[in-house]
């Protein structure tokens, strides 16, 4: 056992490959940050449909909260790479094929597109009828009263809940790499299939993926309280 | 329709199978995770010198994604502390593991927000401090948190999909078996997807429905 | 009167860091008697309760229950050896506290409140210990509300069980924080009215109140304190008909008026 803790301990042959296992780490980087443009998007979109006062929307918007906060990450994932395609393809009569990372971003960001639609809402409900009131008495037309006032006010308030979306969303990028998009994980199989140790490359991933996340969600939620405390002190 | 039926209807008994081994990995789980969670969060609330112990475990499965931590135990875990011996045990392990970290956290929350007077009214009828927490503190936060207990079950149901890669034969193992013999993706997949979906979203509406009928109970306010 | 208190506080002091609350606190309370106490917010009247019954440990003094020393024996070289904590539970018993913020336990039903203590700290059986509840609350007139939970009961009513849960325990006295601060005025009421028929029983009780005719007419004695220091006591009438300091008498005609 204190060998193979000696060995699941040693950064050496992690750090051999340091250099492809980085390249993974950027992919992951890369895909979160798409994910979340368009998990952002879609989940706003989502979020004014469900405050909709017609019915047909709002009940459109709840669909696509129900379906996608409840679907898993991994089967969305697969059912886009391997499932959607086939459907496009049918409907304009042409092959169509995804490339691993476009799949991953459809699907990491329509299944978080349903999150960022509830902490949206939540948002845009907590917003006190009066502030509305009190634009429309000044003649503000509704999209300067939807910019200007409500959604500064709904970033802020939803802030602290959005931030352990992001945190989820990041961590969910390393499924990616089971459809073989390049990512830190992947590159570990990889590496763990040529140099047959699994033991010190996984515990390299564990831990880097843990300081990565430790570090950079730690500061973001520092900087988020911190603009926050400035509104509401 | 007829692809429906040859692939997903006539295959109905191994995709039940398959759900019966992600119901029966998730409650494990589950129960490890509430275990593990009370656990590591008396610990750190309590135990002074495993304090920072406890602190590390829990902030350390909380950051590091699922995936990460189910190759690490199934791969790692093994060789340094000779289990999990199968791979359904390490899938249960590590999905216990995530949401202990969660759950500790979670009640940490609760506990402290039982108001210090509810505690002082014990002390005042001469209980002990045992008493006190046993009877008064872990009851009275089990009502406030049990909607992100009900949560947390279903993030460890939808976890549970990737433990398919470590040949736990769950749905979606049993899922992507069937895919693999016909490489016809299209209904299975979307069938796969849609039993999940339904499975998680009934599983957080009646475990909701539950817990404000719980709170209800008590008078007080649905969460 | 008989020799021995039920409660006696001996130069009670009491800080917390460099803020000296309570600065050396002296009284009896005589069994059966009601002891009123009065002052300004931050007088330091809570933190003397909650020394009373060790809910805060005294930096100094004594408190004596029927003679008993709260703090433990002094031993023969003068020094004090504090009681164990289970020492400390038994003494407890003897003091039921009812506190501003009532402080019921959400999950429990009234009766649950009630029977909680009798139970689990006198192991009395479930069948006596529901008896005893029951008449508890028919004390405090809540005899049909056993089966309902805290949440459901209005402020008035939720004290009213509050305080059948302290008698439950049959104490040798009953402490009050305010009891009826957090209560709307038109509820402040049925709780006096229950005080004052404890009182009128021979309950030895002291009272930290800003109900002045309460305290008037309910009580044998009227502390006043002042900064954490008793500035003025006697009996209601001649506290509140001669106040020897001026300090009391501003008070009072602010809260009279
Ligand atoms: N636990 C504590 N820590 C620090 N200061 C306290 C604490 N409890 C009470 N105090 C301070 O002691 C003073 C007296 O408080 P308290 O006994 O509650 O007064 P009263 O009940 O007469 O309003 C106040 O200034 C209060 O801020
Ligand atoms: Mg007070």
């Amino acid at each position: 056992m204190s060998e193979a803790l000696v060995d699941a301990l040693n950064p050496a042959l992690f750090w051999e490959y340091r250099q492809v296992l980085l390249r993974g780490l950027a992919f992951n980087a890369y895909v979160f940050f798409s994910a979340a443009t368009v998990a952002l998007i879609v989940g706003l979109a989502a979020a004014l449909l469900r405050v909709n006062r017609a019915w047909p929307f709002r009940w459109i918007g709840t669909l696509h909260v129900e379906v996608f906060r409840n679907a898993p990450d991994y089967i969305m994932v697969i059912w886009v790479h391997f499932v959607l395609p086939l459907l496009l393809g049918k409907l304009i009569g042409q092959r169509v094929e995804f490339s691993p990372f476009a799949s991953a971003v459809i699907a990491l960001g329509f299944v978080y597109s349903g999150y960022f639609a509830e902490t949206f809402r939540a948002g845009i409900q907590s917003i006190p009828q009066g502030h509305l009131d009190a634009g429309r008495a000044c003649g503000m037309a509704e999209s300067t009263i939807l910019w200007r006032i409500i959604l500064p006010q709904v970033v802020r308030r939803m802030l602290p809940e959005a931030v352990n979306q992001f945190v989820s969303l990041f961590k969910a990028t390393t499924i990616v790499s089971l459809i073989a998009v390049p990512d830190l994980m992947y590159q570990v199989s990889m590496v763990t299939q040529q140099e047959m140790r699994p033991l010190p490359l996984y515990t390299g991933a564990a831990v880097t993926y843990f300081a990565v996340i430790y570090v950079v969600a730690g500061s973001v939620r520092g900087l988020s309280e911190r603009w926050r405390n400035k509104i509401y002190a | 329709m007829s692809n429906w039926e040859r692939l997903v209807w006539n295959q109905r008994g191994l995709l039940w199978q398959g759900l019966a081994v992600t119901i029966e990995v998730c409650a494990i789980a589950f129960a490890m995770a509430i275990v593990g969670g009370l656990l590591l969060c008396l610990v750190r609330m309590h135990v002074r010198p495993l304090r920072p112990v406890a602190i590390a475990l829990i902030e350390f499965f909380r950051a590091t994604p699922i995936f990460v931590q189910l190759m690490w135990v199934n791969y790692v875990w093994p060789e340094l502390f000779g289990w999990p011996n199968t791979f359904f045990t390490a899938g249960w392990v590590a999905l216990g593991l995530q949401s202990s970290g969660y759950l500790a956290e979670t009640f940490r929350a609760g506990i402290e927000a039982v108001p210090r007077g509810h505690r002082e009214a014990g002390y005042s009828v001469g209980m002990s401090p045992f008493q006190v927490y046993r009877r008064i503190v872990l009851p009275e936060m089990l009502l406030t948190v049990a909607p992100s207990i009900v949560n947390q079950f279903t993030v460890i149901v939808k976890s549970s999909t990737l433990v398919s890669v470590i040949t736990v034969p769950d749905l979606m193992l049993q899922a992507m078996k069937l895919v693999n013999i016909w490489y016809e993706p299209i209904e299975v997949l979307t069938a796969t997807a849609a039993i999940y979906i339904g499975f998680v979203f009934l599983v957080s509406t009646a475990g909701k429905a539950l817990a404000d009928y719980q709170r209800r109970r008590f008078g007080l306010n649905a969460a | 009167m008989d020799a021995i208190p039920a409660i006696r506080v001996v130069d009670l002091r009491k800080n917390f860091g460099a803020l000296e609350v309570l600065r050396g606190v002296s009284f009896d309370v005589h069994r059966g008697s009601v002891v009123s106490m009065i002052g300004a917010s931050g007088s330091g009247k809570s933190t003397l309760l909650r020394c009373i019954n060790r809910l805060e440990t005294p930096s100094a003094g004594e408190v004596f229950i029927d003679g008993e020393p709260m703090g433990g024996p002094v031993t023969a070289n003068g020094e004090r050896k504090e009681r164990p904590l289970s020492d400390i539970n038994r003494m407890r018993r003897d003091l039921g506290m009812v506190f501003q913020q009532f402080n019921l336990w959400p999950h429990m039903t009234v009766i649950g409140n009630v029977i909680e203590a009798p139970l689990r700290v006198r192991r009395m059986k479930r069948k006596a210990a529901i008896a005893l509840a029951e008449e508890c609350l028919a004390r405090v007139h809540l005899s049909e509300k056993g089966t309902e939970y805290p949440a459901r009961l209005s402020g008035g009513q939720m004290q009213r069980v509050a305080i059948a849960r302290a008698l439950a325990m049959q104490p040798k006295a009953m402490l009050f924080d305010e009891p009826t601060s957090s209560l709307d005025p038109e509820l402040t009421d049925e709780v006096l009215t229950v005080m004052r028929e404890l009182a009128a029983d021979g309950t030895t009780m002291i009272v930290v109140t800003h109900e002045m005719a309460f305290a008037r007419d309910a009580s044998d004695r009227v502390l006043f304190l002042h900064n954490g220091q008793i500035e003025e006591e006697g009996p209601p009438d001649q506290v509140f008909g001669a106040p020897k300091s001026e300090r009391c008498r501003q008070f009072l005609s602010k809260k009279l008026q």
